[in-house]
């Protein structure tokens, strides 16, 4: 693994997004719809259901951001990275670029869901630094899973079973985090779950490196 | 083989051992349950398993404790019959401590029962001080109590005769957890060298494991239902149990939806690695975060030392070894078939 191919590969997912902007643009408008149809829903949102439902809306944001990764790329394609890079590269590459993605969406959610529904949000860095790490913990999970789930024939429904229950730890852990952030319930040993979560994410983000070498093969 | 026997041993031996012996006396409760300080009071307190009958009453002692240093004693016993006691206490005018009232504990020594404790029995509120009745509390009262050493278990109030259920209930996760560790060790040799007998095999523990897993919900949800008043409460560890086994759900759905039974295979032998990863903090993390009705809640989900005397290791630990072993055999009868139908159907042995 070397960073200018790593560089590159980031470069080509970036052109790769900017040349397909409709996915993109769908992804956005995901988001923005499913606020709405929450807001409409619930009106009046309360703080504790304002913090589940803003969770809910970035996790199915995300995997459907994340879940294009792998299949918009045809195989053919993945021959042709094969000869060129090798597998801990492209992995990274997806990882980092989906952490980014994530990250502006789930930014962009937060803005919208906080101006249609109010903004419960006491505590503004902990909860940027939620969204972060919250970026980071679903780009993780979901790429490795998409690139599982690409390989099979119903790939959509796969990758939702699949990753609900690989996910669930870290959205728990994101959930009592922001609530933290809300003021909903009050720990000050809060660090010890930011800490559990880097945990959790550092082990998934070394297993990917391990096994995605096997999916990546045929 | 022998480990087959031994399991078949062990497990008989648990079922035997584990139902059979009776629970050490207990106190169910005592009436009156509550009572103003500064009052005479003559209290009955029921037995459970108790033979009160058995030795005289003047050797029979029974305390009210406030705290590990302050008691007081019964002044006239009587034994009414095997399961009834009934005494008579002169309760002080002041508590020990501050506060307008205590719970305390009764305790009964019996010279062949051995001690038992019924923790929080009566309420003492403290009253007006217009009837003053002199008494003090006693210094140091509780002790040369008699531990009656047999084969009995503890009794405990609430779980009363269900405390049996450990032998069943804890020992199905202990095998869940071996048999996962099994299957995700087969997964990673199936990686390495890519022979299907290993994804046989992983397969096989892990629907084993799934197996022991709804065991271990079912034994669950029938102790809570005693325990906690219904099946499910939504529990910390009940919920993260749940969708530990989705995991493995979703791990044989992966496995089945190839055509080509290696790419299922290595796909499959991926996932198993990776969520067994997630399975870590959601068994072990995430519960030590929430709170929990399991015993040993706060900070420690595991099994709290306190919980289990001599008397039940004993048992507990052969019904772990014996559930473990019967999972294997099992498995193993599970791989076997796999093995014939493979080769029936001519793919790849």
């Amino acid at each position: 693994m070397q960073f200018n191919r790593l560089m590159l590969l980031l470069h080509k997912e970036f052109l790769l997004e900017f040349r397909q902007r409709y996915a993109l643009s769908g992804i956005v408008l995901y988001v923005l719809s499913m606020i709405f149809v929450v807001y409409i829903a619930s009106i009046k949102v309360r703080p504790e259901v304002w913090n589940i439902l803003f969770w809910l809306i970035v996790l199915f944001a995300s995997i459907n951001a994340v879940v294009k990764s792998f299949v918009q790329e045809s195989g053919g394609r993945q021959l042709y990275y094969y000869q060129l890079t090798d597998p801990a590269s492209l992995i990274l590459a997806k990882i980092l670029y989906n952490t980014l993605l994530l990250l502006v969406l789930s930014i962009l959610a937060f803005g919208v869901y906080a101006l249609v529904a109010g903004n419960p949000v006491k505590d503004l860095p902990l909860f940027t630094l939620v969204l972060g790490l919250g970026s980071l913990g679903f780009s993780i999970a979901f790429t490795f899973i998409s690139a599982i789930a690409a390989r099979a024939n119903h790939s959509a429904t796969l990758m939702a079973i699949l990753s609900f229950p690989v996910i669930l730890p870290i959205l728990l852990t994101l959930m009592r985090l922001s609530a933290i952030a809300l003021r909903l319930i009050q720990d000050t040993s809060y660090r010890k779950d930011i800490v559990n979560l880097l945990a959790i994410d550092a082990i998934l983000v070394t297993l990917s490196f391990v096994l995605f070498p096997y999916i990546w093969k045929d | 083989m022998w480990w087959k026997s031994l399991s078949v041993v062990l497990i008989v031996y648990t079922i035997l051992a584990g139902l059979l012996p009776p629970l050490k006396p207990g106190i169910t409760r005592v009436a009156p349950e509550s009572a103003h300080s500064g009052q005479v009071i003559r209290l009955q307190a029921y037995g459970y398993n108790s033979k009160y009958t058995g030795s005289d009453a003047k050797d029979i002692r029974f305390w009210l404790e406030y705290d590990s240093l302050h008691a007081l004693a019964a002044q006239e016993l009587r034994v009414l019959s095997d399961t009834c006691l009934e005494a008579v206490f002169t309760l002080p005018v002041r508590m020990p401590g501050t506060g307008q009232n205590a719970y305390l504990n009764a305790i009964i020594d019996h010279p062949k029962d051995g001690v038992s404790l019924l923790p929080g029995a009566l309420e003492l509120v403290q009253g007006d001080s217009a009837e003053r009745v002199g008494a003090d509390w006693g210094i140091g009262l509780v002790q040369d109590l008699h531990i009656i050493k047999d084969f009995t278990f503890p009794y405990r109030n609430v779980i009363y005769e269900s405390i049996r259920n450990t032998y069943f209930h804890v020992p199905m996760w202990f095998a869940l957890m071996f048999l996962f560790v099994a299957s995700v060790i087969n997964s990673v040799r199936y990686l390495r060298n890519g022979e299907l007998e290993y994804d046989r095999r992983a397969a096989a523990y892990a629907e084993t494991g799934l197996l022991f897993g709804v065991l271990g919900l079912v034994t669950g949800m029938l102790w809570a239902n005693y325990a906690w008043g219904k099946p499910w409460s939504n529990d910390i560890k009940q919920l993260m149990t749940a969708v530990a086994l989705l995991v493995y759900f979703a791990y044989f759905i992966l496995r089945a939806s190839f055509d080509e039974p290696e790419k299922g295979a290595r796909l499959a032998a991926v996932y198993n690695v990776f969520a067994f990863a997630s399975l870590v903090p959601l068994l072990y993390i995430i519960p030590r975060m929430f709170a929990s009705l399991h015993p040993g809640a706060t900070g420690n989900p595991a099994f709290g030392s306190q919980d289990l005397d001599n008397t039940m290791r004993l048992v507990f630990y052969p019904a772990i070894l014996g559930w473990s072993l019967l999972g294997f055999w099992i498995a193993g009868l599970r791989i076997r078939y796999q093995r014939l139908e493979d080769k029936v159907l001519q793919i790849e042995v």
